[in-house]
């Protein structure tokens, strides 16, 4: 019955979704953007400060556990050195693209139906609250999950556009398909529970949207030490910290099926 | 057999107290109007019954569960009918039902889907988007909703509120419908001529129960009974010889009318016509003075307020 109900959240959040045209946009265009923005700034750092840029010491530090990493590094010229380090963090940059989708989208998931009234209607029926909480989190992260692949494959096709074609075998390595595959599929899942948890704690939409920013800071946080070189991400790395949010994403949803409060959601909203 | 029993059920938020110590209990296939000006408590004892809020104090049974221990099999039980719609309003009529009947176990929702659209009269309109509809048709879908997992007990929250003549007029000849089915109905109202016309007993809620009976037992509670005797024209000496009749309790005159409290309203009222014409009065009709159910509730109410006064 659980999956049941859960596919039918899903579904009708599906078309919910897709029927608005601002949610569509953010889900269809915003990946884009993203993978735009972040090849003009890597071009921009290619062609106009590699120099410096090589200079400072943080990248000097984040170059040395490149080189570590991959000692074929080493027998390409500086810039291209560069290049390969910014491209080589990308996978991470991507982890962008559901946690901004999870902010616009899955924040008012419970907002929404509070104050058109459909939750009291829902909360009449038999839905235990982690299947609804579970199915509208899902209904999120996964067209989030798809476009975040189709991103990566987008951003490879750019690059191999732009030239930067022999460098793709040190971009495409097993830490690559451990981000995209495992890190992000748990990002993302952590990203639209903490929105819908969020959502379904707010007092209103803005203070939803307002609690949902954090979820983009250790995203931000994860791609600033991994540039700096302050923690250079191993296979193995990857592999225990998409575990460890694994493991998170089950424990908020606990954490969130407990906070949910039906009680005052049917008392106080209107 | 009662499938609504309230035992000393109470809710408080903080220090407000929005329902107090209510023990009722409503038989299986009454239709139970349930009366209160605004903030009496008569959602909140909804939310409770229904199981969606728990008491503070008491408990209550519905369907054979207890609302604030069992709440998933009560839900499979119940059917409830929010003050707002709360419809998807991107989603078509049939959508709409779809979604609800999916989360019930036992229900098929194809069929069922079917049935209540077009008991709502809205199978024509399935396809089309509930944000298009009307009030009065955004009601009905939600009539529907509430229905659709064919529940045992229905709890409508002031069903017609809002609504224009007419389709609050539809919405009761959907209510009358489900009467007829037999169905257990709890409807929260503030239309004391919907009350009278749908419900079989009434309760008047002001945070406490203040009444819970028939409304021509309500009436007999507050009012005594009376007669009203029609002459073609008002008469002295008819009006002294029913004044000396040893039945008759009180006399007045309004116009050509008799008004006339009697030993026994039934019993008396042959030998009174008698008497009348046999003193030269010419009877146009007899009937018993009926007191609106309006004036029953104020009354109820203004008491209750000055109780707390």
């Amino acid at each position: 019955m659980s999956r049941r109900r859960i596919r039918t959240i899903l579904l009708k959040e599906w078309v919910l979704l897709f029927t608005d045209l601002n949610s569509a946009l953010v889900v269809t265009l915003l990946p884009f953007l993203v993978v735009g923005q972040g090849i003009l700034y890597i071009w921009l750092a290619f062609r106009f400060a590699g120099e410096s840029m090589l200079a400072a010491s943080v990248f000097q530090t984040a170059l040395q556990k490149l080189v570590e990493a991959m000692p074929g590094v080493i027998q390409l010229p500086g810039q291209e050195q560069l290049l390969v380090l910014l491209l080589s963090q990308f996978n991470f940059f991507l982890l962008l693209i559901p946690t901004m989708i999870a902010i616009s989208v899955a924040t008012f998931s419970i907002v929404d139906e509070k104050l058109s009234g459909s939750l009291e209607a829902l909360l009449a029926t038999p839905v235990k609250t982690w299947e609804l909480l579970l199915g509208k989190a899902l209904a999120g992260a996964i067209p989030a999950l798809l476009m975040t692949w189709l991103s990566g494959g987008v951003f490879l096709l750019v690059a191999l556009a732009l030239g930067w074609g022999h460098l793709i075998g040190y971009v495409v390595t097993a830490r690559w398909f451990l981000t995209l595959f495992l890190l992000t599929p748990a990002v993302a899942i952590l990203s639209f529970m903490l929105g819908v948890a969020g959502s379904a704690r707010a007092k209103d939409p803005r203070g939803a949207q307002n609690t949902a920013l954090l979820i983009i800071l250790p995203v931000f946080a994860l791609i600033g030490i991994q540039i700096t070189g302050v923690v250079w991400f191993t296979p193995l790395l990857i592999l225990l910290l998409a575990l460890a949010i694994g493991i998170a994403d089950f424990v908020t949803l606990r954490a969130a099926v407990r906070l949910f409060r039906r009680e005052s959601i049917v008392v106080q909203w209107r | 057999m009662a499938v609504i029993e309230t035992f000393g059920l109470s809710r408080n938020f903080g220090k407000t107290i929005a329902v107090e110590d209510v023990t009722l209990a409503v038989e299986a296939g009454e239709v139970l109007g349930f009366l209160g000006p605004n903030g009496a408590g008569k959602t909140t004892t909804i939310r409770m019954l229904a199981g969606m809020i728990a008491p503070t104090e008491g408990y209550a049974i519905v369907a054979g569960h207890r609302t604030d221990r069992d709440m998933e099999q009560l839900h499979e039980m119940v059917g409830m009918l929010t003050q707002t719609p709360g419809l998807y309003d991107r989603l078509s009529a049939r959508r709409n039902l779809q979604y609800f009947a999916s989360f019930y176990p036992s229900v098929e929702s194809q069929s069922q889907v079917e049935k209540y659209l077009k008991l709502m009269g809205l199978w024509e309109r399935r396809d089309s988007k509930a944000g298009t509809f009307s009030k009065g048709m955004k009601q009905r879908l939600a009539l529907a909703r509430a229905l659709v997992h064919e529940p045992k007990v229905l709890f409508l929250d002031e069903p017609t509120a809002g609504l224009d003549p007419e389709a609050a007029g539809e919405v009761r000849q959907l209510i009358r419908t489900l009467r007829e089915e037999g169905r257990t109905v709890f409807l929260s109202t503030h239309n004391l001529n919907e009350a009278e016309m749908l419900c079989s007993r009434i309760a008047v809620i002001h945070t406490r129960l203040l009444a819970l009976d028939t409304p021509e037992q309500l009436r007999r509670r507050f009012f005594r009974r009376q007669i009203i005797v029609q002459l073609e024209a008002s008469d002295a000496k008819v009006m002294e010889v029913v004044k000396s009749l040893p039945f008759v309790q009180e006399a007045r005159g309004e116009g050509s009318q008799l008004i006339l409290e009697l030993t026994d309203l039934e019993r008396n009222r042959p030998e009174l016509v008698k008497a009348i014409v046999e003193a030269g009065g010419r009877v146009i009709g007899v009937s018993e003075k009926q007191y609106p159910l309006e004036d029953v509730y104020l009354k109820l109410i203004r008491e209750e307020s000055g109780n707390e006064s």
